[in-house]
């Protein structure tokens, strides 16, 4: 025998620190150092086994040479692969529950400043729905949504409730989604919407490595913008919207009779020459002088520019054996395609952990400061609208510089969309935020028992103000005061967990045990101000609150509420023989939002595995690597709805100047303080608890080259948490969350990655596909509830929350096309306002005429199918990903057309197709309605199918190309490894939708009752060119 | 303990709001009665707001007094069907005023319920705040009637909401006036409350709807012979243009019976201001410089045409040319409310010159701005919201008049003429006594002149904006019954145009006649060649005379036992 020795490296030639060395039918064995050496005594012709979680076992013959350099390559199959679930973690093939693991590199694989956004087509069932807005919210949904409320998905961040939305992307070590009962229950009454489980990085035993990831682009804005017509075709479109309805067409800018474009339009309809375009008459208060756009202001581009994105981190870690640190500093700027709209993030993540002896002692910080100014997305009455709205012929500045819009008459009430982006350039939206955890870890008996306590939370405190100017250019509130308004708050979540953890095996059998206890107690409380009537200086730094206009002030709560949830849990697992899995979790939570006898809930689950691949009967299925059947059945809650109103026990009494003041003595300045009923109480609403069962399979084949997974599931959700509808005769107060309703989603879920080679390329292939449908099973307070969206009232409600109907299904008249003549109106139906050219609306009743009861449900917005689809190749140095997106069978409502295919909607801009395209006696097979100045139940009047569309896409999400610098150039820069690589996202989106892009937020995020409808979605399919560095030292 | 083992852990305090039992005192009922008044507005409760008015300006304008106005797409889906009287019954402007008054009558149960709860109130205060709070109850549930017939009752000993709509509740409203009567006083420390009188008054108006014209005939009598305002001051009439000043020493004047007090600047952003009413201003610069809603109709302007006796033209109105026609218009006389009434092109507009073009919205809006609700261009930095709210320039201290002393001398007149003990030389009386406050050319518009928002008058007043001429009725002019009848009723349409009467005057006058269709589609008829967006727009008889119960409402009055409770008014289908 002689000594041994070698080094074992990954495939990047970083040392492999852990690794077992033994020698193949000998009891002698050993583990490689930090520096990933090892030496072993061991005879010419033996061979030596490394073996270490996560890389292939590689066999070495012991021949002459010495020193044996092993370079070991990565595991194709991730069955040993350990992730953290609930409040522990489970070897990949011991899980009975529904978990996806989230690839981190294609997580990575697109630039975007918020985690969240990131999830999109990275994990079944789980759908993600993002805009353009830079630092905006994304809508996440796990297996459909499950509540009308906030359906985001509980995240925990190293044990500790948080968000992903300012998590620094480049500190995740792993992240597992939690889907069904049998993962999340161990959540209890948060885990409804599902979990994500997000681990950050720890420093490595070894060498102190300082790495800098980055990179640098620019984000395109879309080529096509809204579609819009020009001055020419919109004064057409007015011009024929008048004469159809047997006016002499007449018009302020335009002239009466005939029209032609004028040189100005402030002065109304002015020529060159004409009295009043004298600049020295001009005054930006009463005389304005705007000219005319005769070819028409392209709004769209004005606001939406180029813009730069750019992402910088550090990342520092080391460690010993018994201690461990990592320091990351990141720095993250993404300028919005909107003007001033942007993201400007700091972060620093300082991760250690110390040992000694059983002990071990440790936290995670996390600081985050951030600048966010964005912009109401999904309303009416934000810029982007504005650009659909503002007409062509308006320029952007007028005669002076100063901004122009519809001040000048006739042309609609919209804003000037620059002037409004641009008055909030001194806005500010500043934020920072702590979170993290200090915990220690005591093993004892053997490290067969773990106790583990960890303080965390977060702390978050936020600030922000702007200033509105008089928008002395437009039709609406030029005469207004400026305003300036001032807030600030903070609020934290504090999160007390205790646990301890068994674990023993005993031939066979594997039994883990654990059992805690969890208190948590958000707070928050936040404050407003604001004045008006900045006369002497619009200067910035002259706006305060003080030196507004006294009796402008206002001030009061931004926010404020106090909340607390206690909780006690237990977990238990086994296995026989990695053979027969069981497991089952017990959770009992207590919660503040309830009344007493009300306020605890038992979630319990059960779930099994049998891997049948271990069976001997299966064992000469060579084919066959690995196959396990499992499922399982639990319970779970949810407060969603509820934790919107505090206190939804009781009846509450408030005072508040805008709802109950009233000036008694006549004064009319000083109103006396009054009370009213603001809340009406349920003593017996408790927790929305939802019933998942899980049945699926996991499979592993072709010598660990395809891994496949597949599961159904249904999903009751019973007591569903919603307002109640009361009748008018109980009052105005703000009726209680009961548990009204149910709900049942069903679906599937889908996983297969291949991993295989040609020659030298090697290559991974990922697609993951989810389908749900979601059924609202019953209401037994009420026969339907009718929802508005956040974004727009003006064509009533969209949705109708009914029994037997698909949450967020589209309610309202369905279009059977447009009445083609007189003997048309009269032979059909009878209908208000009907007429040649206007919408005829279908009886549903069949009774002959077109009544409320008509209006019938014509489109259901969640998508039958999405799916995300990956494909890695690499190649010596090269290193390819694509990433594809789709949804499938979501339809949508576009809003938009409201405003640009109706000439009578506010006189604002409209379609460039408004006139080839809408109905004349000469054009019966138009799709837009005749042009005609009336607004009536037949055209405008009534939310109908008309603007529905289908809103399938599939996207290119991103495309990259990587090349690494061989070693040896690299070398003697004393650098270990250095990749450079581009990237392009949305290369293109493929779909039928007329708008932007049919990828739709929420008006509003919280609210699951209305969505997929398109009041002007900042869009999310931006092209984005970047290029990036990778470095480690 | 953060352990959680300690109760107290899951028992966390509502912030910032009040529980039943922190009110259940004198300071505490005298809190919610404020908030019962709050709803006069109608705005700051359920559903509260421009569809809601305490005004009523939307019911004004089904009557004819107005258009819609904005541009035609602005509340297509709302307020344009019910001018039109093709409303759905799931209109949401039909709902709002249900949903609203029921707020505020639940707020006046609040009030009643609380009451015994207090131990700390004297026997004198309770029957001031009960009596206060009853009339405000009666009030809300009269705005109620008039515009939906058959409505539930609820009051504060229901238990359960859910009531049906089968009993009509006149008698629940006079009971509650009633009481009013017997138990406030006749003046209150602070001149908003409800007194007395104004109780009084308002029982009258109640007996006027249901034609008991013998029980209002004295009541209206000993108003209009010993009333006084809440302030102590025997009711009068005030020159005319003085009910629509927002000035503090000019509202709540001898002649406010019973208004809606408005403040601004005080915290609300707003709010306390006549905030239902904040789209009835000319759009695009001026006073508010939005919205353009509410614009007077051609038929209104031409309803102040008078003969060379200056008096109206009753029928023939809309005969001949019209008034402000911009190529032909009217050279006649005019009765000098109409500039008090309405702004019209070349007319003075208050202080801000003459009203402009660009504040007619859309060309569906016809010539005219309204004006009663108005400030002038001096009181638009002292009487006017200066507040973050998007349209603090539409947020006046203009107090929303909900019954002025000259309703009150005009029933009285309607009743000398119907009562059994009427006398027709009374009714001539009446109705001069209000013309002749309106041939005070002291009040009138003019032309080349200062006008001066301290007095609501103009200076010199020696060229009157147009040509006006009113005259009184001649004596004996009454003795024939239907011309007294005829005389009275346009009276009121011109004395009180805009100000949410003229639809609930109809109604009453109709008797199943027809009257109300005639006039209404007399009025649609004839000025959609001004309004285009009237085309279509029907009065049916028999139906349109109220709103139709909300469709939701219905609904959910089912949801217990799945068949209605409430029954939707006659000739209304869903």
């Amino acid at each position: 025998q002689h000594v041994v020795q070698g080094t074992v490296t990954d495939a990047s030639q970083q040392p492999v620190i852990g690794a077992s060395v033994h020698v193949k039918g000998m009891h002698t064995g050993t583990q490689t150092d930090v520096g990933g050496a090892f030496s072993i005594q061991a005879n010419k012709g033996d061979f030596l086994e490394i073996s270490f979680i996560g890389f292939n076992t590689q066999t070495v013959a012991i021949g002459d040479s010495a020193k044996l350099k092993v370079i070991l390559q990565p595991s194709s199959t991730s069955l040993n692969e350990v992730v953290a679930t609930g409040y522990s973690s489970q070897r990949k093939k011991d899980i009975t529950g529904s978990v996806s693991v989230v690839n981190i590199t294609n997580l990575k694989s697109v630039p975007s400043g918020t985690t969240e956004s990131l999830l999109q087509g990275q994990s079944s069932g789980v759908t993600v729905i993002n805009s353009g807005n830079p630092g905006g919210g994304s809508q996440v949904n796990i297996r459909g949504i499950s509540t009308i409320g906030n359906s985001s998905p509980l995240v925990i961040v190293d044990g500790v409730p948080g968000s992903l939305h300012d998590l620094n992307v480049n500190d995740i070590e792993s992240m597992q989604v939690l889907k069904d009962a049998g993962s999340a229950s161990i959540y209890g009454v948060r885990g409804s919407n599902g979990v994500i489980v997000v681990t950050t990085k720890k420093g490595k035993q070894g060498k102190t490595q300082v790495s800098y990831d980055g990179y640098y682009g620019v984000q395109v804005p879309l080529s096509k913008g809204f579609g819009l017509a020009g001055t020419k075709t919109y004064m057409d479109a007015i011009f024929a919207m008048q004469q159809n309805s047997g006016n002499t067409p007449s018009h302020p800018q335009f002239g009466t009779g005939t029209f032609s474009i004028p040189d100005y339009i402030l002065p109304a309809g002015a020529k060159a020459g004409d009295a009043g375009t004298d600049p020295s008459t001009y005054n930006i208060n009463t005389h304005q002088i705007m000219p005319a756009n005769k070819s028409g202001t392209d709004w769209f581009h004005e606001i939406f520019r180029h813009a730069p994105i750019q992402s910088h981190n550090i990342t520092a870690s080391g460690g010993s054996e018994k201690n461990n640190f990592l320091v990351s500093l990141g720095y993250f700027d993404q300028q919005g395609t909107l003007i001033n709209t942007y993201l400007k993030r700091y972060s620093v993540r300082v991760n250690s952990s110390f040992t000694t002896g059983h002990l071990r002692i440790g936290e995670n910080v996390y600081l985050v400061y951030k600048d966010n100014p964005k912009i109401t997305n999904q309303n009416e009455g934000n810029a982007i609208s504005y650009a659909y709205r503002e007409p062509p012929i308006i320029p952007v500045y007028d005669i002076m510089g100063n901004f122009a819009g519809t001040k000048a008459p006739g042309l609609g009430n919209s804003q000037n969309p620059v002037a409004v982006q641009k008055r909030t350039a001194n806005n500010r939206g500043y934020d920072w935020q702590i979170n993290g955890n200090i915990f220690a870890e005591l093993d004892v008996w053997k490290h067969r028992i773990t106790l583990r306590s960890s303080v965390g939370g977060n702390l978050d405190n936020y600030y922000f103000y702007g200033f509105t100017a008089t928008p002395y250019e437009a039709a609406e509130g030029n005469t207004a005061a400026n305003n300036f308004q001032e807030t600030g708050g903070f609020s934290y979540g504090r999160t007390f967990t205790n646990t301890i953890t068994y674990n023993q095996q005993f031939g066979h059998h594997d039994v883990k045990v654990l059992a805690g206890t969890e208190a948590i107690k958000n707070y928050g409380r936040g404050m407003f101000g604001g004045r008006n009537s900045y006369t002497l200086s619009t200067d910035p730094d002259y706006i305060t609150l003080n030196t507004g206009l006294p009796s402008s002030a206002t001030n009061g709560v931004y926010q404020l509420y106090s909340n607390t949830l206690y909780s006690q849990f237990a977990r238990i697992d086994y296995n026989y023989n990695s053979k027969y899995l069981l497991s089952g979790t017990l959770r009992r939570d207590g919660s503040s939002f309830f009344a007493p006898g009300h306020q605890y809930g038992v979630f319990p689950s059960v779930t099994a595995g049998w891997r049948l691949s271990q069976e001997p009967f299966m064992a000469g299925l060579h084919w066959l690597n690995d196959l396990k059947l499992r499922g399982g059945y639990g319970e779970l809650g949810s407060l969603s709805g509820v934790s919107t109103q505090p206190n939804n026990a009781y009846s509450l009494y408030a005072a508040d100047p805008a709802k109950s003041y009233y000036d008694l003595a006549g004064t009319g300045f000083n109103p006396m303080q009054g009370t009213y009923n603001s809340q009406l109480g349920n003593l017996i609403t408790t927790w929305e608890s939802d019933a998942i069962a899980n049945l699926g399979f996991d499979a592993t084949l072709f010598n660990n080259r395809l891994d496949l997974s597949f599961e159904v599931y249904k999903k009751k959700i019973s007591g569903l948490l919603f307002q109640q509808a009361l009748l008018a005769t109980a009052g105005g107060a703000s009726a209680p969350y009961i548990n009204g309703g149910n709900i049942e989603n069903k679906g599937f879920d889908f996983n297969a990655t291949y991993h295989g080679n040609v020659q030298d390329a090697k290559f991974d292939i990922g697609l993951n596909l989810s389908h749900y449908t979601s059924m609202v099973v019953s209401l037994p307070h009420e026969k339907y509830q009718d929802f508005y969206s956040a974004g727009s009232s003006r064509l009533g409600t969209f949705v109708r929350l009914q029994p037997g109907h698909a949450l967020g299904s589209f309610f309202g008249y369905q279009v059977e096309g447009l009445f083609r003549d007189a003997e048309d109106v009269s032979k059909s139906p009878k209908q208000t306002a009907a007429a040649p050219g206007r919408f005829k609306y279908r009886d549903e009743t069949k009774d002959g005429m077109i009544t409320d009861a008509d209006r019938t449900f014509f489109g259901n917005p969640n998508p039958k199918l999405t799916g995300g689809f990956n494909l890695s190749v690499s190649y010596h140095h090269f290193d390819f990903n694509m990433f594809l997106y789709g949804s499938y069978g979501n339809k949508v409502v576009n809003y938009v057309r409201y405003w640009t295919d109706f000439p009578q909607v506010f006189g604002g801009a409209v379609a460039a197709d408004v006139i080839s395209n809408s109905w004349r006696p000469d054009n019966l097979n138009a799709k837009i309605p005749v042009l005609e100045t009336s607004a009536n139940f037949s055209n405008t009047g009534a939310f109908n199918s008309f603007y529905l569309e289908d809103g399938s896409y599939l996207k290119m999400k991103s495309l990259t190309l990587g090349y690494t610098l061989p070693d040896e150039l690299i070398k003697r820069l004393r650098i270990q490894r250095l990749r450079v690589y581009v990237l392009a996202s949305n290369l293109f989106t493929i779909t039928k939708y007329s708008g932007l892009d049919p990828e739709l937020q929420n008006a509003n995020l919280n609210d699951n009752t209305s969505f997929g409808i398109d009041f002007g979605d900042y869009p999310a399919n931006q092209k984005n060119y970047n290029i990036g560095l990778n470095v480690t030292f | 303990s953060t352990w959680g083992c300690n109760k107290s852990f899951l028992d966390q305090q509502p912030l910032g709001v009040l529980s039943a039992t922190v009110l259940a005192n004198k300071q505490g009922v005298e809190s919610l009665l404020v908030g019962a008044y709050s709803m006069l507005d109608g705005y700051g409760g359920n559903s509260g707001g421009t569809r809601s008015p305490g005004s009523n300006w939307v019911m004004s304008m089904a009557a004819g007094d107005a258009y819609k106005g904005s541009s035609p797409s602005d509340g297509a889906a709302d307020v344009q069907p019910i001018q039109l009287f093709n409303m759905t019954t799931s209109n949401t402007a039909v709902s709002a005023k249900w949903l609203f008054e029921f707020d505020a009558i639940q707020r006046c149960n609040d009030v009643l319920r609380t009451i015994p709860l207090a131990t700390d109130i004297s026997d004198e205060d309770i029957k001031r705040i009960t009596g206060e709070t009853r009339f405000l109850r009666g009030f809300y549930y009269f705005e109620l009637k008039k515009i939906y017939n058959q409505v539930p009752y609820i009051d504060e000993n229901t238990k359960d909401v859910n009531q049906p709509n089968d009993k009509d509740i006149w008698p629940n409203i006079e009971a509650d006036f009633q009481y009013a009567v017997d138990n406030l006083p006749p003046t209150q420390a602070l001149r908003g409350r409800a007194n007395s009188w104004a109780a009084m008054a308002y029982l009258a108006k109640a007996y006027m709807f249901q034609h008991k014209f013998d029980a209002a005939l004295p009541l209206l009598t000993k108003v209009i012979n010993e009333g006084v305002t809440a302030g102590g001051q025997k009711y009068v009439l005030v020159p005319f243009q003085q009910n629509f000043s927002p000035q503090a020493a000019q509202k709540n004047s001898g002649e406010s019976v019973w208004a809606c007090q408005t403040s601004v600047n005080d915290g609300s952003n707003g709010s306390n201001g006549n905030r239902p009413d904040d789209l009835n201003f000319p759009y695009n610069g001026g006073p508010g410089a939005c919205c353009g809603y509410f614009p007077p109709s051609q038929s209104l302007a031409n309803s102040f045409k008078t003969d060379a006796n200056g008096l109206p033209l009753f029928t023939s109105f809309d005969t001949g040319n019209d008034v402000s026609d911009p190529t032909t218009p009217y050279t006649g006389t005019l009765d000098p409310r109409i500039d008090l009434t309405m702004g019209r092109p070349n007319i003075p507009y208050l202080d801000w010159g003459y009203p402009q073009p660009s504040w007619i919205r859309d060309p569906t809006n016809g010539r005219f701005t309204p004006r009663k609700n108005v400030y002038s261009q001096s009181e638009r930095a002292t009487n006017v919201s200066n507040e973050s709210y998007w349209g603090s320039p539409e947020i006046t201290t203009n107090n929303i008049n909900l019954m002025r002393f000259s309703d009150v001398i005009l029933m009285a007149a309607e009743a000398e003429i119907e009562a059994s003990a009427g006398n027709a030389d009374r009714a001539l009386a009446y109705v001069n006594q209000i013309r002749a406050r309106a041939a005070d050319a002291s009040g009138w518009v003019y032309k080349n002149a200062t006008y001066d928002a301290g007095t609501s008058q103009y200076t010199p007043q020696t060229t009157p904006a147009d040509k006006y001429l009113i005259k009184p009725y001649p004596a004996g002019a009454f003795n024939d019954k239907s011309y007294a009848r005829t005389a009275i009723h346009f009276e009121r349409k011109i004395e009180l145009a805009m100000e949410g009467h003229r639809f609930f005057d109809l109604q009453r006058w109709d008797l199943g006649t027809g009257s109300m269709a005639n006039e209404i589609n007399a009025f649609l008829q004839y000025d959609v060649k001004i309004n285009t967006t009237l085309k279509g727009g029907f009065f049916t008889k028999g139906r349109n005379e109220y709103l139709p119960i909300p469709q939701q409402q219905i609904d959910l009055s089912a949801a217990a036992t799945g068949v209605p409770l409430l029954v939707q008014n006659p000739g209304y289908v869903n």
